[in-house]
């Protein structure tokens, strides 16, 4: 859409369809290109976790490997309870997503629709706790998470990572709401829709690209997360999240890296599929949305 | 409520923290938490490596934060531009390197770079050329691998940003005769302004923490020291070993440099005549 | 945007959102937070016993053991029922710290690394367990570096589980080719790597790492040198000492282009060393008997072996650090008798003799090792080793500090990379180690 406006920018109106061809193969082919270096480091994780163990580091790297094995992935599942803390970590995503994307859509509706003294000394509040070290956080939180009685429990994991990620949820989200015109709004009240209508029938759909946006952030900062889930999961390995399956095997003095890449890799991919579900959300953009 | 309570409480206990004799034999008990005033900014502020350890984190985190920003938006227009499948494909690949866990990320990436057992210096012929040993390329190394894993954050972000703009808008504008620069300067621009300056103040506030990437790619912070950024410093010296004060002491400053960093932003920003 | 209607609604939406923050300023207490894990001074003789073990990559081995020891525990005592959980190596920081914090999280029995001792002792959450060690019948045959590495202060705080100790390995192949023979002192050792590298400039000489504390240690304790002296809260620095500095010199002399060149070395640490010596890199390196594997695993197997690391005198051996994990009891058990008891159990004679053979965990015990060593003859040079004397870290709980904040690889590093020379360098690290002993006391 973007790209067609630039393209119509560009002069006379028979011209552009030659010149836009070149353009967006030259495009294309770039953006290839770019997929492929990004890509380049995924590769070789995934290749080390088939190498057989002492191929991983050996002086002549070579981009494939002659006896794929699956040893390490085998040390990866075979790990206590791994399907449990595989569930767990997908509790802990999928209920830090849903919470922050909804008290953030509500949250930055109210702060863009509605002008108030502090709003943004409010927003860099939010944004404090992100400043400091999150070491120094956890034994402030640890405190907190003891007096709630959270300890041991996946609510130590959900809460934190909720508030860690609405911030930036909220502010992003802010963007969108404020791109809808209000003119819309007007048009939705006059049309005689009433306001949780217009909130959830025609505002939500229209920032759904952003909320998209900031559920992948929510969801890779919850995933990914070690040190929650190892401060405050102390005695009860039943609640264990993923993390802690790849830990095992960054061992001092004599680390596993077969192992470190598996594990990585099985990790890797519930985001790569969850993205691969909500993509089409980000990329349909909105025009259709809109002429609703 | 709670959640409030969740971000800005500990920051409260950390003020608190850094004004007293805090470590792990006081958090259990063992011993009281002592006043100690301005002792552990006293001890922080005269420490010389201190000093040395702030500027190059505040020079390589500004390095950092433009560095991603670029890639990032270029990247966000370039998806734009392209059809479904080279989109899904750069797509997918950035995903995937935001997705990493970050000691997996720059485990890899110092495998790829390693002189002995890394394909790149063959690829590049650099034969046992060493890329940690010198300040400069250890820091250009991690660079390297803190854009790799942070643009796709900011390219995701700023592509959903430009596909929120209603079309309508868009073609309004065409349809008024504005020019292609106009188009981006007085429709996109002004839309996209309040996701951008979230997408730079989260660089900042990450870019100014780097932690893993320093800690695993440099082995805890260069040869003799010498790539040592504040939050890697603030752990050696500090949290490894429960000396909980003197790190929360260094994270009240470190707090204290982002808000100001922070603050001047969004002023410039409205001086700008940018509303917030 | 004027105010209209519609703000009406918002606010309902705002409130929460300015509840929030005022959240923050509500909690408000006059002193940060402590909890309170004074021993309990229970000593119940049923109920629930709570171990925490290391989990180690092929676990299952080491849970086959560990059961068979807690059924018979739980059979000679009615009305116990014991728990164990396996955390990995790498959260063990949070988690004990978690522990001392929340007594009801907090086991009773569990495995740590021997340089944690003295963190662990000073922060309060080891139990005192002189007396049960004292009485203990096995224990006299406990190796005196194990026996050093659960005593902080004349006390015992636990029981030596395994020990990890390194030794030398060297190419077989290569030392044949050029026709070498074993160092037998340290100089020689300098002058077979420099052969070595002449020969094959591929090849490092012998591997040695900037920030392999381990490794260098011997160096400085075979020249008569101590990283620090003292006992109890009062330890001062020696790493420079005259004596200290002659290892230090030693050590990083090793690092050049006639060995290991600088660039390559002064960054690696003992991983990497050994990772170069599996693959084919080096003609020695230093290593541990928990290596083993990884070098079997690497391209030079079957063309290698392992000897004690030479001493200066021709026939002696380097004093080498002596690592491992002990088992300890919290302070905040409230089955001291029950738990003492399991932890003698699981560290016994025939605990440890059955570790190894599931998992190659060195026994603590000289005797016991004497006789696992004839049926693996690989963990002889080892052993032997062990039997030479090794040597511990400073038992004070400044010793994380040090460790953490990297003081002894940054004095290797600045000498390695011409920064400073020995002299400066390592009165710089005796200064920074002087602070934390002086701070953490």
């Amino acid at each position: 859409m973007y790209g067609n406006v630039v393209q119509a920018g560009r002069g006379v109106r028979g011209v552009r369809r030659f010149v836009r061809r070149p353009w967006r193969l030259a495009a294309e082919v770039s953006a290839l290109l770019i997929a492929a270096v990004v890509a380049f480091p995924l590769y070789w994780m995934v290749l080390s976790a088939f190498k057989p163990a002492g191929e991983i580091e050996s002086t002549e790297p070579r981009p494939w490997t002659s006896a794929p094995s699956l040893d390490s992935f085998r040390r990866v599942f075979g790990q206590q309870e791994f399907g449990r803390y595989f569930l767990n970590s997908l509790v802990v995503a999928c209920s830090v997503v849903i919470v922050s994307a909804l008290i953030a859509f509500l949250a930055a509706t109210a702060v863009t629709r509605f002008r108030f003294r502090f709003r943004t000394t409010l927003l860099i509040m939010f944004l404090m706790a992100q400043m400091v070290p999150v070491e120094a956080l956890t034994i402030p939180l640890f405190f907190l998470m003891r007096d709630f009685g959270q300890l041991n429990t996946l609510g130590a994991l959900i809460l934190p990572h909720i508030a860690f990620s609405l911030p930036f949820a909220i502010w992003m989200l802010r963007g969108f709401v404020k791109a809808v015109p209000e003119a819309l709004e007007e048009a939705a009240y006059i049309d005689g829709a009433s306001r949780s209508r217009f909130l959830w029938q025609i505002l939500f759909p229209l920032v759904f690209p952003g909320l998209v946006a900031t559920s992948v952030f929510s969801f890779i900062s919850a995933w990914n997360d070690f040190l929650f889930a190892k401060s405050f999961i102390i005695s009860d390995t039943s609640q264990s999240t993923l993390p802690m399956a790849l830990l095992v095997f960054y061992k001092p003095d004599d680390p596993d890296w077969g192992g470190v890449m598996a594990a990585s890799t099985v990790m890797t991919i519930p985001v790569l599929v969850f993205f691969v579900l909500v993509q089409r959300r980000l990329v349909s953009g909105l025009g259709g949305a809109v002429k609703d | 409520m709670v959640l409030g309570g969740l971000l800005l409480y500990p920051i409260y206990q950390l003020g608190l923290i850094s004004f007293f004799h805090y470590t792990q034999a006081q958090v259990s008990g063992g011993q009281p938490a002592t006043f100690e005033g301005f002792g552990n900014y006293r001890e922080i502020f005269s420490d010389a490596q201190f000093w040395q350890v702030l500027l190059a984190t505040v020079v390589f985190a500004a390095a950092c934060v433009v560095s991603t920003l670029s890639v990032g938006c270029a990247l966000a227009v370039l998806l734009t531009r392209v059809r479904a499948l080279p989109r899904l494909a750069l797509m997918l690949a950035a995903l995937g390197a935001w997705a990493t866990p970050a000691v997996t990320g720059s485990t890899v990436w110092l495998l790829l770079f390693d002189p002995d057992f890394g394909p790149v210096n063959r690829m590049l012929g650099l034969g046992d050329h060493s890329w940690t040993y010198g300040r400069l390329s250890a820091f250009l190394l991690v660079l390297l691998e803190v854009v790799w894993c942070s643009f796709p954050f900011v390219m995701v972000t700023v592509y959903a940003g430009i596909r929120a703009v209603p079309a309508e808008v868009l073609e309004a504008a065409e349809l008024d005769g504005a020019s292609q620069l106009r188009v981006w300067r007085s429709v996109l621009a002004p839309m996209l302004r309040p996701i951008l300056v979230v997408v730079t103040i989260q660089s900042v506030i990450w870019d100014f923490k780097v932690f893993t990437q320093i800690y695993v790619m440099t082995n805890g912070g260069g040869i003799a020291g010498q790539n040592l950024t504040l939050n890697v410093y603030a752990y050696q010296q500090a949290f490894a070993s429960s000396q909980y004060s003197l790190g929360s002491a260094i994270g009240i400053v470190m707090l204290l440099i982002l808000l100001a960093v922070t603050l001047v932003y969004l002023r410039l920003l409205r001086r700008q005549g940018e509303e917030l | 945007m004027k105010p209209s209607v519609r703000s009406v609604r918002s606010v309902r939406l705002v409130a929460p959102v300015a509840a929030l923050a005022l959240a923050g300023f509500t909690a408000t207490a006059c002193a940060p937070e402590t909890s309170d894990n004074s021993s309990s001074g229970k000593d119940e003789q049923t109920g629930t016993l709570r171990v925490w073990l290391f989990q180690e990559v092929g676990n299952t081995p080491k849970e086959k053991v560990v059961t068979s020891v807690v059924d018979a525990f739980e059979k000679a005592h009615k009305g116990v029922d014991v728990k164990v959980e396996y955390i990995p190596v790498e959260t063990r920081a949070q988690r004990i710290k978690a522990a001392f914090n929340d007594p009801k999280s907090a086991p009773d029995v569990i495995e740590y690394g021997n340089t944690d001792t003295a963190g662990y002792v000073a922060d309060g959450g080891l139990l005192d367990v002189s007396k049960e060690f004292a009485a203990w019948d096995e224990a006299t045959d406990t190796d005196p570096t194990a026996r050093q590495s659960v005593t902080v202060d004349g006390k015992v705080y636990g029981a030596p589980f395994f020990v990890g100790v390194r030794a030398l390995y060297y190419r077989t192949d290569v030392f044949k080719e050029l026709g070498l023979d074993v160092p037998k002192t340290m100089a020689e050792l300098t002058t077979t790597a420099h052969e070595i590298r002449a020969a094959e400039p591929d090849l490092y000489g012998l591997v040695v790492g900037g920030a392999f504390t381990y490794g260098a240690m011997p160096f400085i304790w075979a020249n008569g040198g101590e990283l620090a002296t003292g006992r109890g809260g009062s330890y001062a620095s020696a790493i420079d000492s005259t004596a200290a500095q002659k290892g230090i010199k030693a050590y990083t002399s090793l690092f050049g282009d006639d060995n290991c060149p600088a660039a390559k070395c002064a960054g690696m640490g003992g991983n990497d060393t050994i990772t170069a010596f599996a693959a084919g890199k080096a003609g020695m390196a230093i290593g541990g008997d928990f290596n083993h594997a990884a070098v079997q695993a690497g391209k030079v197997k079957d063309d290698y072996a392992v000897v004690p690391l030479p001493g200066v005198e021709a026939g002696s051996v380097a004093p080498a650090f002596a690592g491992g994990n002990n088992l300890g009891v919290l302070n905040s058990t409230s089955h001291r008798t029950l738990a003492v008891d399991l932890m003698e159990q699981l560290a016994s004679k025939q605990t440890q003799t059955r570790l190894f053979d599931a998992m190659g965990f060195l026994p603590t015990f000289a005797d016991v090792r004497e006789t696992v060593a004839k049926k693996q003859p690989y963990v002889a040079p080892f052993v032997k080793t062990l039997a030479a004397g090794t040597k511990f870290v400073p038992a004070s709980p400044a010793w994380s500090r040090i460790d953490s904040s990297l003081v002894l690889p940054t004095m290797f590093q600045e000498i390695v990379s011409g920064k400073k020379d020995v002299a400066a360098a390592s009165a710089e690290a005796a200064k920074k180690m002087d602070d934390a002993f002086g701070s953490a006391g």
